[in-house]
């Protein structure tokens, strides 16, 4: 069952994971001379997610079953989901540059042209109309400071 | 007749041209608001320092500039001072250092900017440091202390910041220098140092006067030693660890202003001339006294004199203490 | 009697048209510094301090102290609608409130916050008046081995977030923990799994965290369908738009719970509104009939946390006011300003300037009243923005959560850890691991490892010092009796089915 795979291979990443952090808490002190050291906590909490992630991993499914709850099931939208997520990573890659005026419209666009299949117009008039509300909130009326490019906001 | 005046007013036009064109290149004006960047989060010492100097400064009209404080914590102060060596030349930022700018570095591995690497202005304040028990401990003098330190090795306890920090250093000397060991808790927060002293949980720690003050002046601390040269004059009847008989290099916390790398001459002389007259004036002396800061003005060449005997001794005593020296 | 004195002399103070005038100004720009994730109050206080200056010192109080206390209740106004927590305080209200919106009955869930913000905040004003000292004096009881013992306690809560598996919840919990070691050590200044990043050395920061969590990941499971599925049910009518009799009833326990819990936690220096909403939260679901329900959309499950993180802000006063320290950072800033006033803080303050004191107390009784009667009546019109299109809704929440998580330190950094953070709350959702187990791990992990490592220093490495001290073992003693509790039902329920099959 899917539930299960995607069980097994979670835990066994936490697995992985919780080895990684002992390995790097088992450089770092144990004791230090004011009493428990920088690797005290982060080794046992090393031991910690290797032992539950195994516990995970090999057991009965009826400890880790959970009554279906049919939303989180499917993994059928995690492509679309996946795409999102790239494209708000590329938005935040772009803030820096285009600043956040820009950036955002982008992102805005590609949610609502490539993602949800409307109009270009659309996506468009949300986007900038989305921006200059923010702008005014927080630029002109809060003095919060957004990422800004060479032409000001 | 013609001619001799137009030569008269070429000449007094090139005279100005050049007059103003020299002290356009000599004299800096900010022209937009200054960033003044610090490593403490809102409200804590660094940030309300900032954000009183930027007021009086303001108030005496010394400034023509907004200046905004900036806050970037993160990894004592290696986020602030990464941020400033990164702000390379920029000449509307400043920032705002304390000893642990020196002190941090020398620990620390990421941070990759050492306090060498930014542009020192001035150092305005020195803040003195006491000891302080509880009112109705039965310390009365450091002797005391010390004495029941040496009864009950490792089981007096004092509440502090980390193992890096002024608290624990002097800590350390003061054990080298007397013999008797005590324990050390670190505490993130003053509040929290205070609030476990006032609860009996550890016996002493070494805190700021003005923080001691309220407390002393209610009945709950007393203050048992000095750490300074010569005895405070809010406390006068406190005598200091030298004349106590304990003779220890006394590390100062040393607050003050610097800037970006690469920074124009003119820019250092502008913050210098502001600082030279804020310095003088009576807002800056009560300022100093409410606070009971010393003043520690100290500018140019003696400045960074201070910032290098500051990091040799620094790192001695680092040493000493057992962390980890990286630089 | 005398504090009845020194009270009518304090509404006679805050009853001056300036300060009634100020006390407003404070709250109004309190709530919505809290509504917009990110700017926080200590920073707003911060900027506005050098105002102050020119004020008549108790008003300069009165003001900043409104945004203090306001910016509380406006913080459960984007947990409930966008799953956006608008301070790191109001985490726990996205849990209940956000489903609660999704349910239809975000006014309701917007109302009940307010009511429960208004008899908590009242109740830690009236604590504030009566047992600020005696209180004071019991929060400095509060040795390191009591901090551990508050914070496993909370931790014990994750039994109660486990929904469906606890081993899951355990797992999530333990990396919420680890990555509450991510940064400087307090203790040693050695630096943990930072990865070489300078700006990694504070840690990772806790709302670019959340946001990232709960809002983006919740946008990102939304998007899977085209379309936007129907997430919002919309409320009909306008019975549907507040809080109902039955509402009010369902609450009664939460009322007092978020308002003691969240009134004497805030009192104890270091711990912050943050733990005190989490325990307030896990004690409603201990209590409750019906505990498998909370994180379904409870009402009760907003009003304790939203209840405690008001009542905190009286408490947070507590020390402040009557020994000098500072609780917190919003706390400490205050405490700047006094002494930017000319005051000098600490156990005299009280005695010696008492219309400041009493002038505040009273005009805390005011502001929460002001608060109430601005926050209700806007319930309706916050609930709208549900009205909104699935396309402006969503670029709008991602757009909300850039703005605030970039403006708490201005770092871009922080923006991309909330991206992060938003494909492992994603991710999360969709393999069952309760985000809310993360979150609590992250809350206390820092205050867990200190409190235990303070002790064990402490006590030279005796680590029965934890269950010795009184305060600490009776904590510790419920915790476990709360961690045995699922154990025994899980066991119970194995053999249950273990007889079944057999049959």
């Amino acid at each position: 069952m899917m539930r299960d795979k995607g069980n097994f291979i979670s835990a066994a990443c936490l697995a992985a994971f919780g080895i990684y952090v002992i390995s790097v808490a088992a450089r770092l002190d144990y004791v230090s001379e004011v009493g428990p050291g920088p690797g005290f906590f982060p080794l046992w909490l090393g031991i910690g997610l290797v032992l539950f992630a195994s516990g995970l991993m090999f057991a009965p499914s009826s400890i880790s079953r959970s009554k279906a709850k049919g939303e989180s099931q499917s993994w059928k939208g995690a492509g679309r989901a996946l795409a999102a997520w790239s494209a708000l990573m590329v938005a935040i890659a772009l803030l820096g540059r285009m600043g956040f005026a820009v950036s955002f419209i982008v992102l805005t666009m590609f949610l609502i042209v490539a993602l949800d299949r409307r109009p270009a117009l659309l996506a468009v008039g949300v986007g900038i109309g989305l921006a200059v509300s923010f702008h005014l909130i927080f630029v002109v009326a809060l003095d919060v400071s957004l990422p800004k490019a060479f032409w000001g906001f | 007749m013609k001619h001799r005046d137009i030569l008269f007013r070429i000449t007094i036009m090139t005279i100005m041209v050049l007059s103003s064109g020299l002290a356009w290149s000599q004299e800096f004006k900010p022209s937009k608001q200054i960033e003044a960047v610090v490593h403490t989060g809102p409200g804590g010492g660094s940030d309300l320092l900032a954000r009183a100097i930027a007021e009086l400064l303001q108030k005496e009209k010394l400034i023509s500039q907004r200046m905004q404080v900036v806050n970037k914590p993160g990894g004592g102060p290696a986020v602030a001072m990464s941020y400033l060596a990164e702000k390379k030349g920029e000449t509307h930022t400043i920032g705002f250092f304390t000893g642990v700018w020196v002190t941090n570095p020398l620990t620390t591995a990421e941070a990759n900017v050492t306090v060498k690497d930014l542009t020192p202005i001035v150092r305005l304040v020195l803040e003195p440091a006491v000891i302080a028990v509880k009112a109705d401990s039965p310390y009365k003098n450091m002797q005391d202390f010390i004495e029941a330190a040496k009864k009950n090795p490792k089981k007096l306890a004092q509440s502090g910041g980390t193992i890096t920090s002024r608290d624990n250093l002097m800590r350390l000397l003061l054990q080298k220098a007397t013999g008797a060991q005590w324990n050390f808790i670190s505490f993130p927060s003053g509040g929290e140092r205070l609030s476990n002293l006032l609860g009996g949980h550890v016996q002493m720690m070494v805190i700021e006067p003005q923080e001691a003050g309220e407390q002393i002046r209610a009945g709950n601390l007393r203050v048992i030693a000095a750490l300074t040269e010569k005895r405070l004059a809010a406390l006068p009847n406190v005598p200091t660890i030298k004349e106590q008989g304990i003779d220890i290099p006394l590390i100062p916390q040393a607050r003050g202003v610097l800037a970006p790398p690469g920074v124009p001459r003119e820019v250092i002389q502008y913050w210098e001339g502001v600082f030279d007259r804020f310095e003088k004036t009576a807002t800056w002396k009560q300022y100093l006294e409410q606070n009971q800061f010393e003043d520690g003005y100290l500018k140019g060449p003696g400045l960074s004199k201070f910032f290098d005997e500051l990091t040799v001794q620094m790192r001695d005593v680092l040493k000493e203490a057992g962390a980890k020296v990286v630089r | 009697m005398e504090d009845l004195g020194n009270l009518l002399l304090g509404f006679s103070v805050a009853l001056t048209p300036v300060n009634l005038f100020w006390c407003l100004v404070g709250v109004v720009l309190g709530t919505m510094v809290g509504v917009l994730p990110g700017l926080g109050p200590a920073a707003t206080i911060a900027m506005l301090l050098p105002l102050t200056l020119k004020m008549d010192h108790t008003t300069a109080i009165i003001a900043l102290a409104g945004i203090f206390y306001g910016a509380r209740y406006g913080g459960s106004t984007t947990s409930i609608l966008l799953n956006i927590p608008g301070e790191s305080s109001s985490v726990v209200t996205c849990l209940d409130g956000y489903q609660m919106a999704r349910q239809g009955r975000a006014g309701p869930a917007l109302g009940i916050s307010a009511i429960a913000s208004f008899v908590a905040g009242t109740v830690g004003v009236l604590g504030l008046m009566l047992i600020a000292p005696p209180l004071a004096r019991f929060a400095l009881r509060f040795a390191p081995p009591e901090y551990f013992a508050l914070m496993v306690l909370g931790l014990a809560m994750v039994v109660f977030l486990a929904g469906e598996s606890m081993v899951k919840a355990l797992l999530a919990m333990l990396v919420g923990l680890w990555i509450a070691t991510i940064g400087t050590d307090l203790f040693t200044a050695e630096s943990r799994f930072t990865f070489g990043q300078v700006k990694l050395l504070g840690g990772v920061d806790f709302i670019a965290a959340t946001v990232g969590v709960f809002a983006i990941g919740e946008v990102l499971v939304n998007l899977e369908s085209q379309g936007g599925a129907e997430i919002f049910k919309l409320a009909k009518g306008l019975r549907n738009l507040l809080p109902t009799l039955q509402d009010l009833k369902d609450c009664r326990f939460a009322f007092l719970n978020g308002s003691v819990i969240g009134f004497v936690v805030g009192a104890l220096p270091g711990a912050g509104a943050t733990v005190a909403s989490f325990l307030s939260y896990g004690l409603e679901k201990a209590v409750s009939r019906h505990p498998e329900k909370f994180g379904t959309g409870v009402i009760e499950g907003v009003a304790a946390p939203e209840g405690a993180n008001n009542a905190d802000a009286g408490g947070a006063l507590v020390p402040l006011l009557t020994l000098g320290i500072p609780g917190g950072n919003t706390t400490a800033i205050l405490l700047g300003g006094l002494i930017l006033w000319g005051y000098k803080p600490g156990p005299l303050l009280i005695q010696e300037h008492p219309e400041l004191f009493w002038g505040l107390v009273a005009s805390m009784y005011i502001g929460n009243v002001m608060l109430l009667v601005l926050n209700l009546p806007l319930v309706p019109l916050f609930a709208q923005i549900l009205r909104l299109p699935y396309y402006v809704l969503y670029p709008l929440i991602l757009g909300i959560s850039i703005v605030g998580v970039y403006s708490v330190n201005n770092s871009l950094f922080d923006v991309w850890i909330m991206g992060l953070f938003g494909l492992l709350g994603y991710l999360m959702r969709k393999l069952d691991f309760p985000a809310s187990a993360l979150i609590l791990g992250m809350v206390l992990g820092d205050g867990l490892e200190r409190a235990l490592r303070q002790s064990l220093m402490m006590s030279q490495g005796d680590i029965t010092i934890l269950a010795t001290r009184p305060i600490s073992g009776t904590l510790l003693f419920f915790a476990a009796v709360i961690l045995c509790l699922p154990v025994v039902r899980k066991v119970r329920s194995w053999r249950f089915e273990a007889i079944e099959r057999e049959s």
